[in-house]
C-alpha cells in the first residue's frame, strides 16, 4: 500500500539523517546517509548531492533508488521508492535546500565541507511503513493550533500603540502562544550589515544592543537569505561558539553587547521580517525541547513577523506626525557631579562613565543631542527635525529613527546610566542629563 | 580472533565497527535497491569475516536479496561526529546467530541505544530501529573499504582485497 507524501513531512526535517541506497551497473549496492530530503508536491523528492559521487554514478546507470526516512516524532521508519529524474543546479528547489545546508553548517562551523553542488530530483513510486511501529508519543501541543498562536499572538500587537508597547506585546504573547523558552526581536541595520536586538525575553542578560552580522548563525542567515530557518534537534549539531558570559569589561573592551544564549538549546527558528520588500529585522525563538517548533509553527511565526514588520513600520510612521515641539525646556542638572561621555568616531561607539553604550547609527543620535544641550541646553527634540538634520548624515533614520531611540533608550536604562530619554509625548524625545556633561570626543583613528 | 596485520580490517578499523555505530545495510536484486539496519557486528577470521546481524522480521528483503545474490554494502557511522565506514562485499553465509553472535547484538543493542541517548535521543524513542526479532547473522566477505566520512575524503577507498 502506498501512503500520501504529505503525512511523512515529519521526515523531512532533517532531524534523523535519512538514508539512500542505489546499485551500481554490475547490481553492488552503495548506502548511504544523505543530509537534506525534501518533498517537492505530491509525488516528488528532492536530495541534497553534496560529496557522494558514487550514488550519482550509479543513479545514471541505475535510475531506481532506495530512500529510507525516519519521522522524528514517533520514530517510524518509511521506505521509498523512488525513480531518478534529474538534477538542478538552481531553481526554488536548490535555493531552499541550499539556505538549509547553509544554517546546518553554520551551526557545525563548516562552512565549506556543506555546500550543495545540486538536487536530485526523484519521483516517488511507492512508499510503506517499515515494520518496527512507533513511538507513542503524546503531543505536546496539537497540531492544527498554527492558525489560533498566530491570531493570539497579532491580536496582541493591534492593541500596542507605539513601538516599545508593540515590541513587548509581540515578546510576551509569543511566549504565552508557543511555551517555549526564549526570543529575541533583532533589526536589521542596512549601514552596518547585522543585526542588532532590540528586545528579548527569557536569556538571563537582555542583550539589547547585541550585533549579529548577516550570514552568521541561524538568525544571521535567516536575515541574508530572507527565509525561515528551522533547527529542530540542535544536539546534532556542536555547539556555536563558547559560551560568553555578558560583562561590563568585556563589552568595553569589545565595543560590543554579548548575545543571549540559551544554554541546552535544542531547537532554534528564525523568522525574516519583511516590508514593501526591504529586511526590517529577524525573530529568532529557541527552545530546550526538542523539536519545538514545526512546519506549522514556522508558518504562524511568518505571519507574526509579517505583522510585527508592519506595526513597526507603521510605528515609524506616526512618529514622524508628531506636531512641532513645544516650549523649549531646560532642566538644570540635578546635581553637580560629571558624567563622563565618550565618543570614537570610527564606529560611532560611545562609553558612558567608562562604560560601553552603544555604537553606530544610535550612538551618532546620541552624540548629536548631547552636543545640542552642551550648546544651547536644549533637552527636547522631535522626529521630524532628527529626520531633517543634515549634520547626523543619516539616510538610513529615515526609516528607522523609533527602532533606533527605543534601542538607545532601552540600553540606556539597562545601563541605568545618568543619562535618559523619555518620550514625552508621539514624536517628541525629552534628553534628561542627571549630571554636569563632559564630551570627549575622539576623531577618526583614535 | 582478532583480525591480523595486512587485512582488509585493520585491528583499528574492526574496533570500530564493532564499537557503538549506527549500521544500515545496502542490498538489492533485479535491479531494485534495499535498505536495512544492522543490529551488531563482529569481525572474525582475521580481518576476513565481518558478521551483521539483521532482523528478518523487519528487514526481510535485505535478507531475501543477501540470500539471492550476496552482494551488500555496509556502512557504519558513528552518531556523536559522523565518522563512517562502508564495506563491500558478498554474504557467503545465513544462518541464526551463535550463542556469541546473539550476545554481541544485545550488547550492541544496548550500548547505541547508550550512544543516541547521550545525544538527546531517549532509549524508548529509539527502541523502533532496534528490532532483534528473528534474527540472521550475515556473515560478509570483504572486498572493498570506503572511508565515508562527510568531507573531501568521502568515497575515497580505504582497502581493497587483491586477485
Amino acid at each position: 500500500m502506498t501512503l500520501p507524501l504529505a503525512t511523512l513531512d515529519g521526515c523531512f526535517e532533517g532531524v534523523v539523517p535519512s538514508i539512500v541506497c542505489t546499485l551500481a551497473a554490475d547490481g553492488t549496492p552503495n548506502v548511504s546517509y544523505l543530509s537534506h530530503v525534501a518533498r517537492l508536491g505530491e509525488a516528488q523528492v528532492a536530495l541534497s548531492n553534496q560529496f557522494f559521487s558514487k550514488t550519482a554514478a550509479n543513479l545514471r546507470s541505475i535510475p531506481r533508488a532506495a530512500l529510507l526516512v525516519v519521522d522524528p516524532t514517533d520514530s517510524a521508519q518509511y521506505r521509498l521508492d523512488i525513480l531518478y529524474r534529474g538534477s538542478r543546479e538552481d531553481g526554488p528547489a536548490f535555493a531552499r535546500m541550499a539556505a538549509d545546508l547553509r544554517a546546518t553548517s553554520a551551526q557545525l562551523g563548516v562552512t565549506d565541507v556543506m555546500r550543495l553542488r545540486a538536487v536530485d530530483i526523484f519521483d516517488v513510486l511507492a512508499v510503506r511503513q517499515v515494520r518496527g511501529g512507533r513511538v507513542a508519543t503524546a503531543p505536546e501541543r496539537p497540531a492544527g493550533q498554527g492558525l489560533v498562536r498566530a491570531l493570539a499572538v497579532t491580536e496582541a500587537l493591534t492593541r500596542a500603540t507605539e513601538l516599545a508597547g508593540v515590541v513587548d506585546a509581540v515578546l510576551d504573547a509569543l511566549a504565552a502562544a508557543f511555551g517555549h523558552e526564549a526570543t529575541l526581536v533583532l533589526l536589521h541595520d542596512p549601514g552596518r550589515g547585522c543585526l542588532v536586538a532590540l528586545g528579548s525575553r527569557g536569556y538571563g542578560a537582555s542583550g539589547i544592543g547585541a550585533e549579529v552580522p548577516l550570514g552568521e548563525g541561524l538568525a544571521g542567515l535567516a536575515a541574508q537569505d530572507r527565509r525561515l530557518l528551522r533547527v529542530g534537534d540542535a544536539s546534532r549539531l556542536r555547539r556555536y561558539g563558547a559560551a560568553i558570559e555578558a560583562s561590563a569589561e568585556l563589552e568595553a573592551r569589545t565595543r560590543s553587547v554579548a548575545l543571549p544564549r540559551l544554554p541546552e538549546a535544542m531547537s532554534q527558528v528564525a523568522v525574516p521580517m519583511e516590508v514593501q520588500g526591504r529586511l526590517l529585522g529577524v525573530l529568532f525563538l529557541e527552545s530546550t525541547r526538542r523539536m519545538a517548533f514545526g512546519a506549522e509553527d514556522g508558518l504562524a511565526l511568518s505571519l507574526v513577523a509579517r505583522q510585527l514588520g508592519t506595526a513597526i513600520a507603521l510605528a515609524e510612521a506616526e512618529s514622524g506626525e508628531a506636531a512641532a515641539a513645544g516650549p523649549q525646556g531646560s532642566t538644570p542638572p540635578v546635581t553637580d557631579r560629571p558624567v563622563q561621555v565618550t565618543h570614537h568616531a570610527q564606529d560611532d561607539s560611545v562609553f558612558i562613565e567608562h562604560e560601553y553604550l552603544v555604537k553606530g547609527v544610535a550612538g551618532r543620535l546620541l552624540i548629536w543631542m548631547l552636543h545640542a544641550y552642551q550648546a544651547g541646553g536644549r533637552v527636547d527634540f522631535t522626529n521630524r527635525e532628527i529626520r531633517a538634520e543634515g549634520a547626523l548624515r543619516l539616510p538610513e533614520l529615515k526609516d528607522n529613527l523609533e527602532t533606533r531611540l527605543l534601542l538607545l533608550q532601552r540600553r540606556l536604562e539597562e545601563k541605568r546610566a545618568p543619562v535618559r530619554l523619555l518620550r514625552p509625548a508621539r514624536g517628541r524625545i525629552r534628553l534628561e542629563v542627571q549630571g554636569r556633561l563632559v564630551v570627549t570626543s575622539h576623531r577618526r583613528g583614535t | 580472533m582478532r583480525p591480523v596485520q595486512g587485512s582488509l580490517i585493520s585491528a583499528e578499523l574492526a574496533a570500530f565497527l564493532e564499537s557503538p555505530v549506527m549500521i544500515i545495510l545496502g542490498t538489492g536484486s533485479a535491479g531494485v535497491p534495499e535498505i536495512g539496519r544492522g543490529l551488531g557486528a563482529s569481525v572474525e577470521g582475521g580481518g576476513d569475516a565481518l558478521y551483521v546481524m539483521v532482523s528478518a522480521w523487519q528487514w526481510p528483503e535485505t535478507v531475501a536479496n543477501a540470500r539471492a545474490n550476496g552482494r551488500i554494502a555496509a556502512t557504519f557511522a558513528r552518531p556523536a561526529d559522523y565518522v563512517t565506514y562502508q564495506v563491500k562485499g558478498r554474504v557467503d553465509l545465513i544462518a541464526p546467530p551463535t550463542p556469541a553472535l546473539h550476545a554481541c547484538a544485545m550488547h550492541y543493542a544496548a550500548r547505541i541505544a547508550e550512544a543516541l541517548a547521550e545525544l538527546g535521543l531517549s532509549p524508548e524513542h529509539t527502541a523502533p530501529w532496534r528490532s532483534d526479532r528473528d534474527l540472521a547473522a550475515l556473515r560478509i566477505r570483504p572486498a572493498q573499504v570506503f572511508v565515508q566520512t562527510p568531507g573531501s575524503r568521502a568515497g575515497r577507498l580505504l582497502a581493497e582485497r587483491r586477485g
